[in-house]
């Protein structure tokens, strides 16, 4: 069965990639990683995820142009996008929007911010 | 520990690694916005990282040093020296936490006050150790841009929370944790990973990461591994030798190739780029800048070659070492260096690449170079050697002190280096993977050196010998060929003295025996083989009595008590189970070049043999004549020694022949004044190629000894180079050209009627020949230009320069003689220029190529007796062909 929703999770960071994939993983989500967003795009590509977290600042290419690159790959099924970064400015965030992100995630989360997230942006039910 | 925490730690690391090459590097290019954007994002993400395992301590200082990284990005505050020492140290105080985290696991309590408020203060003076308010800009156009419903809905809600208190950010929230972690003194909240339960049969597999990290353990063992399967591997094989035709043929065949694909596999994943070595050395080099008042730059090139990572690691603290002793001795300060001429900031540059199976590694600075008089000195001090002994020395000899242990020219151990590492440890940890270290150095220009090592170490394909009935591995990569010799063949070993020598091809090679150097019991064997071997630029034969097959051998280091001895690298378990000696062909060679010449200064053995390894260098005939001063000639140009029956020698209207080989052979003295003997025995020297010979008559032969091509020109006396210090032993070198003309008067009557085309370009990166040739084309009547290398020939042709001739070396740095040739014929400025190889090798293949890429004439280097006659045939030729080539332009 692979009915589970595919989540892509973008960043540079192996432990922050592996902290994600453990949330979601306990979510009971399936996931896959890139280490940035040239290697995000390339994975999309080939496999449509369901939904793709995507840090901000990453080498090679970031997370803004990452996520106008998959806006403009027009994707089918439209993944959902949730920006995630410790910027922290309103332009950011603003910007972020403008540019196809559905939601939006502070760094640090935990498993229930992570939660909440997924349930706003209809991948999950609310216990 | 926590493995999460572990992973935190391995990432981290590398991070810091990576900023605080790019520190130094952004020091220097404050301009650049990549380098500035790479360096925050990576302090950035230390932060944030920080902040998901609960690192409070951490996450502040992370957090300080991307303040004030934000500060450079958005030109707030200027990059002064100052800042980024501080961020600097920021970077080592979270090396700092983090070692004391490996160890216990946890972060370490205290407090980063005192740093953080001095880097908040160059910040931003007022800001204290508080989160910074958050500053919003309400405004904005997605306000109204309702097409992402839950985003509008998050944004209203973020207005909100920013109407109720100013500071904090986003609602939901351990948030606030990163926005103000230097006050989060009371313990932190419960980090995320323990909560979240890992499932990772959850993970698809399909959509696994692309490249996966292995603890260094299991690529060792797997190595290991590997290498008893070769081992194996070989031992099937051996009886599969002597059964020929069973059911195992075939798919031994198979196992033997799966085995060597899997080896080459394994040793690929133990490469790493030396670049990973080299890290460290842009701070260390900067911060002895800063501390010693210098302006020092680093270049590094080639960071992107591969080794094994074993060689990586026995070379780093070489390398910190010698960069390190460059920028603290070697570059002089700025006032220094002004007054010297040099601009005021020194260089040190890095260069790594691959050749033939090794790596090589170059340290150079332009900086003073060593001081010979205080090497001098320090030596006769320590006790090192006699002043006698250093009187007759060269200035290579003198240099190589500083390799020996105990030994560090610094004046006063200063903080940065003398630290008790000296070079001879540098040295013994590269000869330890079978490397070499050469040095040069020239005072007021600079020191450089260069160390060649093998790609890995584990496994090598070795050439099996046997002498005295004991078996012996020879290292494939040092073996050029193989030649039978024996009373009945063709090629016989000849003794000039005491050494023995072959000759091979119109060349005489210096031999060492094995069995002589190993001191094995004699052994009645007359067909015997020499193994000619190259060590650098050295060749030479080893006398072994049999050769069997080659075989892919697992090295073994050498027992420690064999340490000492300088013949082998280890050892090896054979096919047939029996374990063998790993020769060590730099020890072989030295043996071979060195045999008498540490005779007058024993005890200085062993470093006399280290020195043959080292240069540009030659094996020299040493010999008396006209005088007790010794006289030498490079032994490439001698093609035989004979005692000539004194009474055979006959005056042909005053010039003396000798019947030899069928033709008559002029025999010239070294001056005038030399009294031919009635009776006895004729010492001569035969210079020949082609049928044509000529003979020089010496007193005695002396020696044959190897050395570095050390010449000092000078035309005192016709017949002489120059002078030179060869194995201790002041010198005169002997002018070829000078008695070959004088044996054969018609090589001027040659030249002279090409008279009007006189200008020759001559293209050699060896200062040796170089010298060798320049004047045997003068004395034909040539004008010569030199040129180190084809790069350099080009630029003459830039200049507007116009030769006659282009005489060329293949074989050189920058550009070759092949690319310099197809250059040139490219390009009509010089394309009718008649072009001559002049290379050390000489085969068929190689002249081909030569003729490919449009030389005209190819000359062994060798063959220099005919390089005047080959000169003018070529430039007869090619006038000849721009003739007919004008005449017919006319008639068309």
């Amino acid at each position: 069965m692979s009915t589970r929703p595919l989540c892509l999770v973008v960043d540079d960071s192996r432990v922050i990639r592996r902290m994600a994939t453990d949330i979601l993983t306990g979510l009971g989500l399936r996931t896959a990683e890139a280490e940035h967003g040239l290697a995000a795009v390339e994975f999309c590509r080939k496999t449509v995820p369901d939904f793709v977290l995507l840090d901000w600042n990453m080498p090679e290419m970031d997370g803004i142009s990452c996520l106008r690159a998959l806006r403009a790959m027009e994707l089918a099924p439209r993944p959902i996008v949730v920006m995630c970064t410790t910027e922290n400015g309103m332009a950011k965030i603003c910007e972020a929007l403008a540019a196809g992100a559905d939601e939006y995630i502070m760094k640090p989360y935990d498993r229930e911010v992570m939660l909440d997230k997924l349930a706003q942006v209809g991948l999950m039910e609310r216990a | 520990m926590d493995d999460l925490l572990q992973e935190f730690l391995a990432e981290t690391t590398e991070s810091l690694a990576v900023l605080d090459v790019e520190l130094v590097r952004f020091e220097r290019e404050t301009s650049d916005a990549t380098i500035l954007s790479n360096i925050f994002r990576l302090m950035h993400t230390i932060k944030g990282t920080c902040g998901f395992l609960g690192l409070p301590r951490l996450g502040a200082v992370a957090h300080a040093g991307e303040n004030i990284l934000g500060k450079f990005r958005d030109g707030e505050l200027d990059v002064t020296p100052r800042a980024v020492t501080l961020i600097l140290r920021a970077i080592d105080q979270i090396r700092g936490l983090l070692a004391e985290m490996e160890v216990t696991g946890a972060e370490p309590a205290g407090s980063d006050d005192e740093l953080i408020g001095e880097i908040n203060a160059l910040a931003g003076g007022t800001e204290a150790a508080a989160a910074e308010p958050v500053q919003v800009d309400v405004s904005g156009p997605c306000f109204t841009d309702d097409g992402f419903p839950v985003a509008a809905e998050l944004l209203a809600e973020v207005a909100e929370a920013l109407e109720q208190h100013n500071t904090a950010p986003i609602p939901p929230a351990p948030a606030p944790q990163a926005a103000a972690p230097v006050q989060a003194l009371e313990p932190a909240p419960e980090p995320a990973p323990t909560a979240a339960p890992r499932e990772s049969e959850a993970k698809d597999p399909a959509t696994a990461a692309s490249s996966i990290r292995v603890n260094v353990d299991v690529i060792e063992n797997l190595m290991t591994l590997i290498s008893e399967l070769v081992l194996t591997r070989n031992q099937l094989l051996q009886t599969q030798r002597v059964q020929k035709d069973n059911e195992f043929k075939v798919p031994l065949q198979r196992l033997s190739h799966i085995t060597s694909d899997l080896q080459d596999g394994v040793t690929r994943m133990r490469m790493q780029p030396i670049g990973n070595a080299w890290n460290k050395l842009p701070r260390i080099v900067r911060d002895l800048a800063v501390a010693t008042g210098k302006k020092i730059e680093l270049t590094m090139q080639g960071a992107e070659t591969e080794l094994d990572r074993q060689v990586l690691e026995m070379i780093k603290d070489p390398l910190t070492h010698m960069v390190r002793n460059s920028a603290d001795h070697g570059i002089e300060d700025g006032v220094h260096r002004l007054a010297a001429g040099k601009p005021e900031t020194g260089t040190i540059a890095l260069n790594a690449y691959h050749e033939s199976g090794h790596i090589f590694i170059r340290i150079a600075d332009d900086g003073r170079g060593l001081d010979l008089e205080r090497i001098r000195q320090k030596a006769i001090t320590n006790g090192l050697a006699t002043e006698a002994a250093i009187a007759g020395m060269s200035e290579q000899q003198i240099l190589q002190f500083i390799f020996r242990p105990g030994f560090s020219t610094a004046e006063k151990v200063t903080s940065v280096s003398g630290r008790g590492v000296g070079m001879d440890v540098v040295r013994t940890n590269i000869e330890r993977i079978g490397g070499t270290i050469e040095l040069s150095s020239v005072a007021g220009r600079g020191t450089t050196f260069l160390i060649k090592i093998p790609l890995t170490l584990a496994i090598v394909s070795a050439l099996i010998v046997e002498a005295s009935r004991q078996r012996f591995a020879i290292p494939q990569l040092n073996v050029v060929e193989l030649v039978g010799v024996s009373d009945r063949s063709e090629a016989r070993i000849e003794t000039i003295n005491t050494s023995p020598v072959l000759r091979l091809r119109d060349r005489l090679l210096p031999l060492v025996s094995l069995r002589g150097v190993l001191g094995l019991e004699p052994c009645e064997n007359r067909d015997r083989f020499v193994i000619v071997a190259q060590v650098g630029a050295h060749t030479f034969g080893i006398i072994v009595d049999r050769v069997f097959d080659t075989e892919e051998i697992v090295v073994k280091p050498v027992a420690p008590i064999l340490r000492g001895t300088r013949f082998y690298v280890g050892n090896t378990i054979l096919g047939d189970g029996s374990v063998i000696m790993i020769l060590d062909p730099t020890g072989l060679s030295a043996a071979a070049g060195q045999i008498e010449a540490a005779e007058g200064q024993s005890g200085q053995g062993k470093a006399g043999a280290a020195d043959a390894q080292s240069g540009d260098q030659a094996s020299f005939l040493l010999f008396r004549t006209g005088g007790s001063e010794l006289k030498a000639i490079p032994l490439e140009l001698v093609s035989r020694i004979e005692s000539l029956e004194a009474a055979s020698i006959e005056n042909v209207g005053g010039r003396h022949v000798v019947q030899y080989l069928q033709h008559l052979m002029p025999l010239v003295p070294f001056d005038d004044a030399h009294q031919w003997r009635e009776s006895g025995k004729q010492e001569t020297l035969v210079f020949s190629d082609n049928g044509r010979s000529m003979g020089l008559v010496v007193d005695e032969v002396v020696d044959i000894v190897r050395d570095r091509m050390a010449i000092e020109l000078s035309s005192a006396r016709p017949g002489l180079l120059g002078s030179a210090i060869i194995a201790g032993k002041a010198v005169d070198v002997v002018d070829v050209s000078h008695f070959l003309t004088q044996a054969f008067t018609d090589w001027f009557e040659i030249t002279a009627m090409d008279r009007p085309l006189r200008q020759a370009l001559l293209v050699d990166d060896s200062p040796f020949f170089r010298n060798l040739v320049a004047p045997l084309l003068a004395s034909a009547n040539w004008k010569v230009t030199t040129a180190t290398d084809g790069v350099e020939a080009l630029k003459l042709r830039e200049h507007g320069h116009q030769f006659d001739v282009i005489i060329s070396d293949i074989e050189m740095p920058n550009m070759d003689g092949l690319a310099l040739a197809g250059a040139i014929r490219n390009d009509p400025r010089w394309s009718g220029v008649p072009l001559i190889a002049l290379s050390s090798h000489a085969t068929q293949d190689d002249m081909d190529a030569g003729h490919q890429a449009g030389f005209d004439q190819y000359v062994a280097k060798s063959d220099q007796a005919h390089l005047p006659e080959n000169l003018a045939r070529a430039v007869r030729a090619a006038s000849a062909r721009n003739q007919a080539e004008f005449e017919l332009r006319r008639a068309s």
